[in-house]
């Protein structure tokens, strides 16, 4: 019998897992593929490790916003390096912004292109400093646009946001804010793969007398008197536990406690009948040895100032970012580039029955022309990078689906809306009372938003 | 929807959806207290609100329905 049982291995999941480990509670984490991780993790082609969701992280120096959660999970002390002070470039129909690390410093860099816009830029900075639970409630593009006259430098500001779903009617401003204000504060990126991550959290859950139990598929929650008393696995395998937390999507939780009588149909059709966010193409891009220096910031490139609706947009891509990884041999060269655009699902109807592997030449093509749209873009950054590139790998909303579990391949969970905040941001309880809910559908996604989200949950079992 | 219409199916839907019986959805009886609402269960009651007549219960507004005839004006207020 273990103090606690996780459904799934994501960040979220291992965070809570570690944080109860390390409260003393002996932790039990079903995984149901075959590695932990969920966006976190990383795999090897080639000799070379590729993440699949960890580009950077914000506000990891001491007395910033992750610094501490960080140091709680012994995440701290894995090889974090601070990124360039000038950490996103962002490009803009050829025009290059710069921003820099620190709120002030950041104001000012854009006022220099901006300076009718100064006194916009210091207010913007300080209600980035000063985002509350009511700003759920605020429109982000409304605020935007009440804040900047200026719709270029409205657009800039945003560029970076590619992090989260831009989503000019429903986007709240809490969660554009906590998107882009940690990076400020400071940017890191792992010098190592996402798994330095994944290991650390499953040895705290380890050496404290818990398990991470991969090919572990729960299928079923069953519930005695108000309270779930145990975990079906697809195996076979029944778990008990006194609290149960999940870290999977909300709408695939729903599944599992079908035969639960306390779940109300009403909780089961609003997290089944919640909107996802959209998907990301990735391009994984192999360099050439030799071929280009490793640069310590993100480029962020646009063909023109339609950072908020690009997305809606039709091919060809018309933004995309641009993360290369810490080279680990201490080359001065960058061995690995990811490049990223926002996907939505309706793309990938073509190819939605297919399994990974199976999904055809027409699939292959697909993938091979937006990879060249996306070279394309980012050759306005990296001039000449297509003859550069070794080998490619990428991914779609597809691959997120079939190997995260995440309906319609959303890349940032269920979608939040300020139209209707009460509905979007969930509570991490449920109607069971040793059920409790993480990750990043909750109330925020992102490594923060994540982090944050499984302190909150907890809080609930660590009183 | 006449306002008829709308008490028969919403008190119907609650009675169902809260387990309750249905004679004890009166007009003036306390929508808290009778379906047991928690702070969970009221954004079932939200949800049902905006499933079925696409009326979206705002935050500032929620303090103002405190009884069921309150909850059938504001829906027939705001149903489109």
């Amino acid at each position: 019998m273990h103090d606690v049982l996780i459904i799934g291995s994501g960040l979220g999941g291992l965070e809570c897992g570690a944080l109860l480990a390390k409260h003393g509670l002996k932790v039990l984490v079903l995984e149901g593929s075959n590695q932990p991780g969920g966006c976190m993790q990383s795999f090897r082609r080639g000799g070379l490790h590729y993440d699949t969701g960890l580009h950077y992280v914000g506000g990891l120096a001491p007395g910033q916003t992750m610094h501490r959660a960080f140091a709680q999970l012994g995440l701290m002390d894995l090889p974090w390096q601070r990124m360039d002070e000038d950490f996103d470039h962002v490009i803009i129909g050829g025009h290059r912004f710069v921003f820099h690390q620190g709120y002030e410093t950041f104001a000012e860099g854009l006022a220099k292109d901006f300076p009718h816009q100064r006194e916009a830029l210091q207010s913007y900075i300080r209600r980035l400093q000063n985002i509350t639970a009511a700003d759920m409630d605020v429109c982000a593009y409304d605020y935007l646009q009440e804040t900047f006259s200026d719709e270029l430098l409205l657009n800039v500001v945003s560029a970076a946001a590619m992090k989260t779903e831009l989503r000019r009617e429903s986007l709240p401003l809490f969660n554009f804010a906590h998107t882009c204000s940690s990076y400020i504060e400071s940017s890191w990126r792992l010098v190592g793969d996402g798994n330095l991550l994944v290991n650390r959290l499953t040895d705290i859950i380890e050496e404290a007398g818990g398990e991470v139990l991969t090919y572990s598929k729960v299928i079923r929650l069953t519930e005695q008197d108000g309270r779930v008393i145990s975990a079906t696995c697809a195996n076979g395998q029944v778990y008990e536990a006194e609290y149960f937390i999940s870290d999977i999507h909300p709408a695939v939780l729903c599944e599992l406690l079908e035969e639960c009588p306390s779940v109300r149909k009403t909780f089961r059709r609003r997290m089944q009948a919640a909107e996802n966010t959209c998907g990301m193409f990735t391009a994984q891009l192999r360099i050439k040895p030799g071929a280009l220096r490793y640069f310590a910031h993100n480029a962020f490139v646009y063909d023109k100032p339609n950072v908020w609706t690009m997305a809606e947009e039709n091919e060809p891509v018309k933004g995309v970012m641009i993360s290369g990884r810490v080279p680990e041999d201490g080359s001065e060269n960058v061995r690995q580039i990811d490049l990223l655009t926002p996907m939505p699902w309706h793309e990938c109807k073509e190819w939605i029955d297919t399994k990974v592997g199976r999904r055809g030449d027409d699939y292959k093509a697909f993938c091979q022309r937006k990879t060249e749209q996306c070279v394309a873009l980012a050759e306005q950054y990296i001039p000449g990078l297509h003859d550069m590139v070794e080998q490619c790998y990428t991914s779609t909303p597809l691959t997120y689906r079939d190997y995260l579990g995440s309906p319609e391949g959303g890349a940032f969970g269920m979608r939040k809306d300020c139209r209707m905040s009460m509905l979007s941001f969930h509570s991490v309880s449920t109607p069971l009372p040793n059920l409790l809910l993480t990750g990043q559908s909750i109330i925020l996604p992102g490594i923060e938003g994540v982090t944050m989200t499984a302190f909150e949950t907890c809080g609930k079992i660590i009183k | 929807m006449t306002r008829e219409e709308i008490i028969a199916e919403i008190n119907a839907e609650l009675a169902e959806e809260f387990e309750i019986d249905e004679a004890a959805i009166t007009p003036d009886a306390p929508i808290y207290q009778t379906l047991e609402l928690d702070s969970l269960s009221l954004v079932d009651l939200i949800g049902i609100v905006q499933t079925k007549y696409g009326v979206l219960i705002s935050k500032a507004e929620l303090p103002n329905i405190k009884t069921f005839a309150q909850l059938y004006d504001y829906i027939e207020q705001h149903q489109k």
